[in-house]
């Protein structure tokens, strides 16, 4: 490598024809390894008349060229997009469900401790919320500057990835609440309703809040409410305490009835500030 | 024809003004968007991928408003962004990366493989198809976000420095590939290397400090550096520093 570069006299030259042979022949030479030389002739060259013919041709070429036999393209593999669906099924909080869901089973038959599945129910509805906290948006979506800039980013792409979330969570931890005896606390259904009603409390909270800070307020606000009075009380007999609270809570009709009117509420708030999604970065 | 056009486009972070009061239009073509650090290229180009919101003013892409909702859907589904950096799922293979995002991008479900496969041929990854992301070299995975970029054929593309980590020999090829689509939509390139400006692209748009400094063809900016004393090694860096100067020079007064 000299350094040299063609002077533009020379490109003109060769570009319209004038420059003789010789001083033509040491220019290719030199095009040959120079590709910041070989742009700018061929920069010059499509500035003339041949600029136009040489579209024309390669257009022609290119019309003419018979398609190469495309292969048949192969199909994606489904459960992998599926996957990709949440990213919280990926990371850590798969391992955080199911150590909540075994951990309630070893404590129970294992341990012999008869709180196991008061303790489950008070903290299985934090456990979707916490999934969807790392489902959507920057801090938990490597791909969330791409996918914000897609037709599906907003509510649609948060719904789906709570869709996951739910599908996972749910069947997992009230399979484990069956196989933990009840010991007077409410059944191993009794959080589903709840557990719904926080992520769809935290999905409309976050229209207005963003939804890391969302899923805090009302993931944090249930486990305050249910380990606050128990933990106030001193006399020790935390497991009965627990059960009792969640009783109140979850337990009966009225109870369950009132967490049913909730979500319809969050639902509906959430597709009246569905908007609010699409755009949750503001400078 | 205008297919995007930006009117009185504020952009603020925080208490810094990263667009001023921004007017202009792009229509069919390909259109370098140079500026130095900090100008507002990579503010801009997120305004118009409908990723941050605007802090005034208003933004028509292909007929729609993207401050409405449906408009702003209408718009994504015919645009191609890559960002100045862009995460992946560390498993993702290229083949499945490309093929998620023509998914979010809605595109039709039996059209996605084929889609997939030709984006990623353009941008010269055909032999890497079935590699993970994660253990491609970093000029291969700017590749590949040009290529989720290019899938859906976007109507609107807009690239943030998309040349940055390509060897030259691939800068060449990629300018060649700009060039194509330039023919058929609105390509907007930021860029830092003037040369890619030069030789790929139809207009030259020039911003600093949040303002529109130049317009022109690449041949005025070279015009302009050969007429003046800009600094430079290239005819057309001499022209961009030439109109830097210029615009700097009637901001102060």
């Amino acid at each position: 490598m000299t350094g040299w570069h063609a002077p533009d006299r020379l490109i003109a030259g060769y570009a319209d024809g004038s420059l003789p042979d010789a001083d033509a022949w040491s220019l290719e030479k030199h095009l040959e390894s120079c590709a910041a030389c070989a742009g700018r002739v061929s920069r010059a060259v499509r500035a003339t008349a041949a600029g136009p013919v040489l579209t024309d041709l390669r257009q022609a070429v290119l019309a003419a060229a018979p398609r190469a036999p495309a292969a048949e393209p192969r199909p994606l593999r489904a459960p992998r997009l599926l996957w990709a669906a949440a990213p919280a099924v990926r990371g850590a909080w798969l391992p955080a469900v199911l150590l909540v869901a075994l951990g309630a089973v070893l404590l129970a038959h294992v341990a012999d401790f008869s709180g196991a599945r008061p303790l489950l129910l008070a903290v299985a509805p934090v456990v979707p919320v916490a999934g969807v906290a790392l489902s959507y948006g920057r801090h938990a979506d490597p791909l969330h500057e791409l996918a914000a800039s897609t037709p599906s980013a907003g509510l649609r792409l948060a719904l789906v990835r709570t869709a996951v979330v739910l599908a996972v969570s749910l069947p997992l931890l009230t399979l484990a609440g069956v196989v933990v005896p009840s010991s007077g606390a409410p059944g191993a259904a009794a959080w589903l309703l709840p557990g719904l009603t926080l992520t769809l409390a935290a999905l409309a909270l976050g229209g207005w809040l963003g939804l890391r800070a969302a899923t805090a307020v009302t993931g944090g606000g249930w486990l305050c409410a249910v380990l606050a009075p128990v933990l106030a009380t001193p006399d020790g007999a935390v497991s009965r305490h627990l059960s009792d609270q969640l009783s109140l809570y979850v337990g009966g009709g009225a109870a369950q009835g009132g967490w049913a009117a909730a979500a319809a509420l969050c639902a509906a708030l959430l597709a009246v500030r569905r908007t609010a999604y699409d755009r949750l970065e503001r400078h | 024809m205008t297919t995007i056009q930006v009117a009185g486009l504020h952009v603020r972070h925080r208490r810094t003004v990263a667009l001023d009061s921004l007017d202009l239009g792009f229509g069919r073509g390909v259109h370098g968007l140079l500026g130095p650090n900090g100008a507002g290229k990579t503010s801009l180009i997120r305004v118009l991928a409908t990723v941050a919101a605007p802090s005034g003013g208003r933004v028509r892409m292909l007929g729609e408003d993207i401050a409405d909702p449906r408009g702003r859907t209408e718009v994504r589904r015919r645009l191609g962004y890559l960002p100045q950096d862009f995460g992946y799922y560390p498993g993702f293979t290229v083949r499945e990366f490309v093929a998620y995002m023509a998914w979010l991008k809605e595109m039709p479900a039996a059209r996605t493989p084929a889609a997939v496969e030709r984006a990623v041929t353009r941008v010269g990854l055909a032999d890497r198809i079935d590699v993970k992301i994660r253990t491609l070299s970093g000029g291969m995975v700017r590749r590949v976000g040009i290529a989720q970029a290019i899938v859906n054929d976007p109507a609107v593309l807009l690239l943030d420095e998309p040349t940055a980590g390509l060897d030259p020999e691939q800068r060449v090829e990629f300018r060649e590939l700009l060039r194509e689509l330039g023919a058929g939509s609105t390509v907007l390139v930021s860029t830092h290397l003037v040369e890619d400006v030069a030789a790929a692209c139809t207009e030259v748009t020039l911003i600093a400090g949040g303002r529109l400094a130049y317009r022109g063809t690449p041949e005025a900016l070279t015009a302009l550096g050969a007429a003046s004393d800009g600094v430079g090694d290239h005819p057309i860096e001499r022209g961009y520093t030439a109109a830097l100067r210029a615009h700097r020079e009637v901001a102060a007064r």
